[in-house]
């Protein structure tokens, strides 16, 4: 499963910068080259993910990692085939798209052309999680990061 | 005087083109099957990381390195686009390989040609190039190598020569690999600049014509000519790594159809008529093994290769234990196909070759490989990845690999 993503620092705006506190996550790769913003499933306290949604990029907490009392999920990544048989049906997802320019797998950064598709849901109170669609990995990818799952990519096969 | 063009770390600073914030980013590129790097920036190089190294071994002394998938019709589209400065910058140009090339240049203003030429690529491909130029393509590529990257340098004069071949190992020249090495080396003969003083005759004793000539490009006589178009193949081949090492048959098998279907391809490109035809399998853990099979009259129609292919198969297939791991179809004596001299027993194969021409035709408009040989079924997971149907030696027209 792919447990974390990076974007562009100028690909965000400033306002999200000061709603959400993401001036942490940003990351200088090497001296001197683009900044980057690092979400990944193992931050704390809490995990979000940047996510396109009718036309708007927000930040929305990604899937369900710790609230025990939540009836969504406790994961962050959501199977497509799971997905397709209708397994997810109840919690009405939404399709989405979390825009990155990088993977993180098994320690492996990959380059991604556009983003992850993914799916949106809502909690009891309301509130939009977001979960990444994942598939059998491609013997590629295997190869790449020793996971037999990997993210469904928009647009882009590895 | 003779130029050398070649492109730093390319498939890299390719990948860099279209994905600009991968500059000063550590970058590796992955090869066919997503295992090792087959190129890697120079940051990542300073952490470490060497050519051929497996991914898992190269993570942990690069945690911030990016892992990039190959793509090499991208890499041809730059490489094309790269040819086409050089071919503006000058009347005679060889076409090396997907990242080289030779070119002739004036003998006056040689450094300012070679920067103007660096700065042209670099605005119009976004590659950063070396440039070398010298009165011989040995030479010239000495130099692009000695001043990269990014860097461009002449060999005009005498002194420039020797201070070029001073210490330099004669590895570093091409066409002088480790056995050639080992045998100068049995005479004291380590350097560029120990090979250009030994007497021309044991050179050429010692490492016959071959090495004669670069003995002469040393001392800058040229006897290597720029050849624009490229020299006649002797043998075609198609093969390489089979991902995981594998003794399942129909796997196996199913390599064999695909880079036989490959070659014939290649065949067609150049129309080729082939005598022989040769498979070799190399195994993990036994000693490669090797058949050939005579064409008479000279063959090239997709059915005879492919079941010459398969017919080879089992007598260089070893069932008990060892694994395969690389293959290649070699396809030697080769004909153009209106001059071959066509066998009294020729078997006729207007059917075949009418399934032929349609499968072609269905490839052309649909997709390399989409209609393929059933025998190729086990490699749904090859065929699934658009990037597997195209390879570095599917870019035509390079006078070297």
């Amino acid at each position: 499963m792919c447990k974390g993503i990076s974007i562009l620092k100028a690909r965000i705006r400033q306002e999200l910068f000061e709603e959400y506190e993401l001036e942490r996550r940003v990351y200088e790769r090497s001296p001197g080259s683009e900044l980057e913003l690092h979400f990944m499933y193992t931050d704390k306290p809490s995990v979000c993910l940047p996510v396109e949604i009718d036309g708007q990029l927000v930040i929305m907490e990604w899937g369900n990692r710790q609230s025990r009392e939540s009836k969504l999920p406790r994961t962050g990544w959501c199977r497509s085939d799971s997905l397709k048989a209708g397994k997810w049906r109840w919690l009405r997802p939404e399709p989405c798209v979390v825009p990155a320019d990088m993977g993180h797998d098994k320690g492996v950064w990959f380059p991604i052309n556009e983003g992850i598709r993914g799916i949106m849901v809502r909690d009891e109170q309301q509130q939009p999680h977001v979960y990444m669609l994942t598939a059998d990995a491609s013997v590629y990818y295997q190869n790449m990061t020793r996971h037999e799952r990997m993210p469904v990519l928009v647009d882009q096969v590895i | 005087m003779i130029g050398h063009v070649d492109a730093d770390c390319f498939y890299v600073s390719a990948e860099r083109v279209r994905h600009r914030h991968l500059r000063d980013w550590p970058v590796g590129v992955l090869g066919n099957h997503g295992a090792c790097i087959i190129a890697k920036s120079y940051e990542m190089k300073a952490a470490g990381v060497t050519t051929g190294m497996p991914i898992w071994e190269a993570i942990p002394i690069c945690p911030d390195g990016v892992y990039v998938k190959r793509d090499f019709r991208w890499y041809e589209v730059l490489s094309r686009k790269m040819l086409g400065v050089v071919k503006l910058a000058s009347s005679r140009v060889e076409y090396y390989s997907v990242d080289e090339s030779f070119f002739t240049a004036s003998a006056t203003a040689a450094v300012d040609d070679a920067a103007d030429l660096q700065r042209a690529i670099l605005s119009d491909v976004g590659v950063p190039v070396s440039v070398g130029i010298a009165p011989t393509k040995t030479l010239a590529k000495l130099i692009s190598d000695s001043v990269k990257p990014f860097g461009y340098g002449a060999v005009v004069t005498r002194r420039d020569r020797q201070r070029l071949l001073e210490g330099l190992p004669v590895t570093e020249v091409t066409g002088i690999a480790r056995r050639s090495a080992a045998k100068l080396a049995q005479h004291g003969i380590t350097t560029c600049e120990q090979l250009a003083a030994a007497d021309r005759a044991f050179v050429r004793w010692l490492l016959t014509k071959t090495g004669e000539e670069l003995w002469w490009e040393l001392n800058g006589t040229p006897v290597k000519p720029i050849t624009t178009t490229r020299p006649e193949h002797k043998f075609v081949s198609r093969g390489g790594s089979i991902g995981r090492a594998s003794r399942d048959r129909g796997r196996v098998t199913g390599f064999v159809v695909r880079n036989t279907e490959r070659l014939i391809e290649a065949l067609d490109h150049y129309g080729f008529a082939c005598e022989q035809l040769t498979l070799e399998l190399l195994f993990r853990n036994a000693p490669a093994r090797a058949q050939r099979v005579s064409l008479h009259g000279g063959r090239y129609e997709p059915e005879v290769l492919r079941q010459a292919a398969l017919w080879l198969l089992p007598r260089v297939w070893r069932p008990d234990s060892a694994q395969v791991n690389y293959m290649h179809v070699i396809a030697g004596r080769l004909t153009r196909r209106g001059q071959r001299q066509r066998s009294l027993f020729e078997a006729p194969v207007a059917k075949l070759s009418a399934v032929a021409a349609v499968q072609a035709d269905i490839n052309k408009l649909i997709g390399r490989f989409a209609l393929r040989s059933g025998s190729t079924l086990p490699l749904t997971d090859v065929h699934s990845d658009p990037a597997n149907s195209y390879d570095i030696c599917d870019i035509h027209g390079k006078s070297c690999f």
